[in-house]
């Protein structure tokens, strides 16, 4: 491979375990196994991680509002074997791309159109669904090494620094 | 109506509601392009503003203050990736707005073409160029394109530490000896008129604004940051008896500002069109990383092709 441009992973973070996970960003790397690096160098900068998922930007099939309410989902004649995919939607028109839970399919098209059921009678912003063989995940023997450093730096806090009462102080100094 | 006209209306509609637009979304060509131009150029001045830092790195007073310094420097290099993510989900790639850096053909901020040249100047930079892009992200947070504001909500919470440990390192040499307390004031000196500038052109004189404004990307003017920025430095200057180099600046009881001498534009535009102190060495100091970092992509890359 020549010194080009890596694929495009998509990262999604779950702060703690009782929360699902949530899109972040995206990396690139030459890999799943780096890709997880990556989106902990990137994303996992302070303690609020406690599992990472990436999947390759390429195998993930997406939907806005738009296509889904104007039947562009709706021409699917391909039929394969049934698989799981995962399914994440934006449901909330300031929220985040929110894993929701996974449906099984037999085409991408299938896969979207059942995660729009899923959703209920609103309609998702967007939706994503990404097949589940296509998922990388951090184990949880991993979860240790990758996010507890964080923990050790509280100094990234803007609350370990404590700059207005230094300054009333000044204040109260030259006022007296 | 046209097609086109009767998107755009529902475009506007959807802006003016406060809904996000999302990647995928139709959106005008103009939309596309302002943002592409000012994510990209955000982007490449978080990169580049590592190298005003980074060289303070290894020269740090004590261990406290370069593992902090060593974190803000990383985060800059977070926020960049952040940045040029949101901005690929425009349609450009990532490795062309490398490119772009590289070959010197895209713009980043100004500022970072000063130089710093005190350890002063690692606490007068988190105060005023933090602080001032601060004022600028928290507008961008709200701003109508969804990956810019969550990129922006995500750097904001990260940058109130940058403005704080600044504010600390100025805090500590201004109540310190002499020779601090005259380090400190030199960088202040150096660092104030540069940093107005980040705010960029007066309004009159920044031709995108109204339509950014229009289309909810900004919410706020430049000569409005400004001087905000003015308002809420200037009287923190003053309790740690600092001065800032402007004959002209005086509160106006009035309207509640602190009114501030003219702007030297000529230096602004020579800065922007290359001509700064910096601007050859930040260039050549980003290629040489790039290059220097050669090794470690083509071993990752084999390690990615074992079998």
């Amino acid at each position: 491979m020549s010194d080009t441009q890596w694929p495009r992973y998509e990262v999604f973070q779950q702060e703690t375990p009782d929360r699902p996970h949530r899109h972040a960003g995206s990396v690139h790397a030459p890999d799943a196994e780096i890709a997880l690096l990556n989106g902990r160098d990137v994303f996992v900068r302070r303690p609020e991680c406690s599992s990472l998922w990436v999947a390759p930007a390429g195998a993930i099939s997406r939907a806005t509002a738009e296509e889904i309410t104007g039947g562009a989902l709706e021409m699917d004649s391909t039929t394969g074997e049934a698989v799981d995919y995962l399914v994440f939607a934006k449901l909330d028109a300031r929220g985040m791309l929110t894993h929701l839970g996974q449906v099984r399919a037999t085409s991408k098209v299938q896969a979207l159109q059942e995660a729009a059921r899923a959703c209920g009678p609103q309609t998702p912003f967007v939706l994503w669904v990404v097949p589940a063989a296509q998922l990388t995940r951090s184990e949880p023997d991993q979860a240790e090494p990758l996010f507890a450093p964080a923990l050790d730096k509280p100094y990234r806090d803007q609350a370990f620094y404590h700059i207005q009462t230094a300054l009333r102080r000044l204040r109260q100094e030259a006022g007296d | 109506m046209t097609e086109d006209a009767g998107r755009l209306a529902a475009f506007d509609a959807r802006i003016a509601a406060g809904e996000k637009i999302e990647p995928g979304d139709w959106m005008p060509d103009e939309y596309r392009r302002q943002l592409i131009r000012m994510i990209s150029q955000h982007a490449h001045s978080e990169v580049v503003g590592m190298l005003p830092e980074g060289g303070w790195i290894t020269m740090a007073p004590s261990l406290r203050r370069k593992l902090v310094l060593l974190a803000k420097v990383q985060d800059e290099a977070g926020h960049g990736q952040y940045l040029y993510h949101a901005a690929e989900t425009l349609g450009v790639s990532r490795e062309e707005m490398l490119e772009a850096l590289l070959q010197g053909k895209a713009k980043y901020s100004s500022i970072f073409n000063y130089p710093a040249t005190s350890w002063a100047d690692m606490g007068v930079i988190g105060w005023f160029v933090d602080g001032a892009a601060i004022l600028n992200q928290t507008m961008l947070a709200r701003c109508s394109y969804g990956p810019y504001a969550r990129a922006m909500i995500r750097i904001c919470a990260e940058e109130s530490f940058h403005y704080k440990q600044g504010m600390e390192i100025v805090l500590t040499l201004s109540q310190g000896t002499p020779a601090q307390r005259t380090m400190v004031q030199d960088a202040v000196r150096r660092w104030w008129w540069p940093t107005l500038m980040m705010f960029g052109p007066h309004d009159a004189e920044s031709p995108n604004t109204p339509t950014l404004v229009r289309w909810g990307i900004k919410t706020r003017t430049n000569d409005e940051l400004r001087q905000e920025f003015v308002n809420q430095t200037v009287p923190d200057a003053h309790t740690m008896g600092l001065s800032l180099p402007d004959p002209e600046l005086r509160f106006d009881a009035a309207s509640g500002n602190w009114r501030f001498g003219e702007i030297d534009w000529d230096e602004f535009w020579r800065v922007v069109h290359g001509d700064g102190p910096c601007n050859r060495e930040r260039l050549e100091a980003r290629r040489a990383a790039h290059d220097d970092g050669l090794w470690v992509r083509q071993a990752l890359e084999a390690y990615a092709a074992r079998t």
